[in-house]
């Protein structure tokens, strides 16, 4: 059976003019019902509709707002601004101290794909994590969470700004894409389309933080979930996203983009499962690699390419 | 601690732990309402309104436990009787407090992977926890020789530390704070 994830169903974007698309409330009722979801439907039950059955278009982006807004809670307890920096960082330093960075001082540009609400670029342009040299961008899919995001950002007067964007058309040239929990949302080969959409534009690097595959995953996702959301979306989204998370070997297959280096921070293998909650896939240009990991020091060790991880234990 | 003689430092001490849990109920009823970054006054602000709620709501054991005294034939024995069961109330929610403190210091003065392990397996399912810990006290209170009366007090004060984050959230955090649209609100230049 399929894990759904209800926001995913709700909310329908036409991939080439971004247009909001009408969708039906007993069609995404039919879907979580055919995947054995019936907590899912439930929920989708006590949605708004016009008369046609039609979602209520207002009704699904506050609902969208405030579910992502809930989010961001986990996001600031699981310090993901901390988390980014600590593999950004130094990616960031070894772009800057390579030869491939003397691109006549053009400026560094992050640009987070799939930013939600925009916490991790507000957050950094808020702490100013990555030095003043680095332009910060948001990308999304939804239309209300980019407005909202772009809200937030102007409100506290943050230097950073929010596009609305698909994923496998990106309006946004970067120096590296980021993304985080956004991986376990593209399936079969939309992954490898993905990296590899990434990895034949000009990027020097990506590094895609997601929901590690493992056993205690959906646990954990339950507990904290029930602990820190109230809204029974979020919750339902939060475990069936815990659950599509891909495998370690999965994401370093498709991250596996012609011209980028796959590597993989902190695998099962190597790590403690409650502490590796979100960790980052990679692709660097090769030359990229060497400095890199210079650059991140004694940590470096955690970083593993798919060679090292066909050895490490399960 | 003989009975009569340690009343007021259980009485105390049960009134602090009340009043800081009516102060994290307070920040968790704000909690994953406001997405804007910076939040320390916002975050003051849900804490003292919890600390507010919660000062109101903790009369009622107070006054039910005044209640039990002013009206019991033996006034002498069920104050005693009342002491015991505060420490047998005492017990569990000392454990609990213990355990979030524990657990708050790692997240807070540890490196962030150490810290998610503080959040994941210790704040989370605390929070989860609170009411079979206060269901937990109810019954230290009874068996440790608190009696009825005892059971009485402690299920009030109990069901007042558990309605203060639902009545903080649904008095001024039911909807989410979205933030100011307005143009004055746009600094120049961002
Ligand atoms: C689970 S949310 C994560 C949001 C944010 N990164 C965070 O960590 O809070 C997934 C986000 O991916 C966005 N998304 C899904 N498919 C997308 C696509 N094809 N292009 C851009 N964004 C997409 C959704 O709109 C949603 O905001």
């Amino acid at each position: 059976m399929p894990h759904l994830e209800i926001s995913d169903l709700i909310t329908a974007t036409d991939p080439h003019s971004g247009a909001r698309l009408p969708v039906r409330r007993d069609e995404v009722i039919r879907r979580l019902h055919e995947a054995g979801d019936r907590r899912g439907a439930r929920i989708v039950e006590a949605l708004p509709a016009d008369r046609q059955g039609v979602l209520d278009p207002a009704a699904v982006d506050r609902l969208m707002i405030d579910v992502h807004t809930e989010l961001q809670r986990l996001s600031e307890e699981l310090r993901i601004g901390e988390r980014l920096v600590h593999v950004l960082g130094p990616l960031f330093d070894a772009i800057r101290a390579t030869a491939v960075s003397a691109g006549g001082g053009t400026p560094l540009r992050l640009v987070d794909i799939g930013s939600g609400l925009g916490y991790v670029i507000r957050w950094l342009a808020a702490h100013g994590a990555l030095g003043p040299d680095v332009e910060l961008v948001g990308v999304d899919l939804d239309s209300a969470l980019v407005g909202e995001a772009g809200r937030l950002a102007r409100a506290e007067g943050l230097d950073c700004r929010f596009v609305h964007g698909n994923a496998f058309d990106l309006p946004e040239a970067a120096t590296v894409y980021v993304s985080t929990g956004v991986l376990h949302h593209f399936r079969g080969p939309d992954l490898a389309e993905f990296f590899r959409a990434q990895a034949a534009s000009p990027a020097l690097a990506f590094c895609h933080f997601d929901i590690a595959a493992t056993r205690l995953a959906p646990v954990g996702a339950w507990v904290f979930h029930r602990a820190r959301m109230r809204h029974p979306l979020g919750r339902h989204d939060g475990v069936a996203s815990a659950r599509r998370a891909h495998t370690d070997e999965t994401l370093l297959h498709a991250a596996a983009a012609p011209g980028m280096r796959p590597l993989l921070y902190e695998p099962r293998g190597l790590a403690n499962p409650f502490c590796t909650t979100l960790r980052p896939v990679l692709g660097v240009r090769p030359e990229l690699e060497a400095p890199l990991r210079r650059a991140m020091g004694r940590a470096a060790r955690r970083l593993v390419g798919p060679e090292q991880l066909g050895g490490a234990p399960r | 601690m003989t009975a009569l003689g340690g009343t007021p430092a259980v009485a105390l001490a049960l009134a602090a732990l009340g009043l800081v849990d009516s102060a994290f109920s307070g920040f968790r009823a704000y909690a994953g309402r406001d997405a804007r970054i910076r939040k320390h006054r916002a975050v003051a602000r849900a804490s003292l309104r919890g600390l507010a709620v919660g000062s109101v709501l903790l009369l009622a054991p107070v006054l039910t436990a005044c209640g039990v005294v002013l009206t019991a034939a033996d006034r002498d024995r069920t104050y005693a009787t009342l002491t015991e069961g505060g420490i047998g109330y005492l017990a569990p929610l000392a454990c609990y407090a213990s355990a979030v403190l524990l657990s708050l210091a790692a997240y807070f003065f540890l490196p962030f992977r150490a810290s998610t392990l503080a959040v994941v397996a210790g704040l989370g399912p605390l929070t989860l926890l609170r009411p079979l810990v206060i269901a937990a006290a109810c019954v230290g209170s009874f068996v440790r020789g608190g009696g009825v009366a005892s059971l009485l007090v402690g299920t009030v004060a109990g069901a007042a530390v558990l309605c203060v984050e639902p009545l903080v959230h649904r008095h001024w955090y039911s909807a989410a704070l979205r933030s100011d649209p307005t143009p004055a609100s746009v600094p120049a230049g961002a």
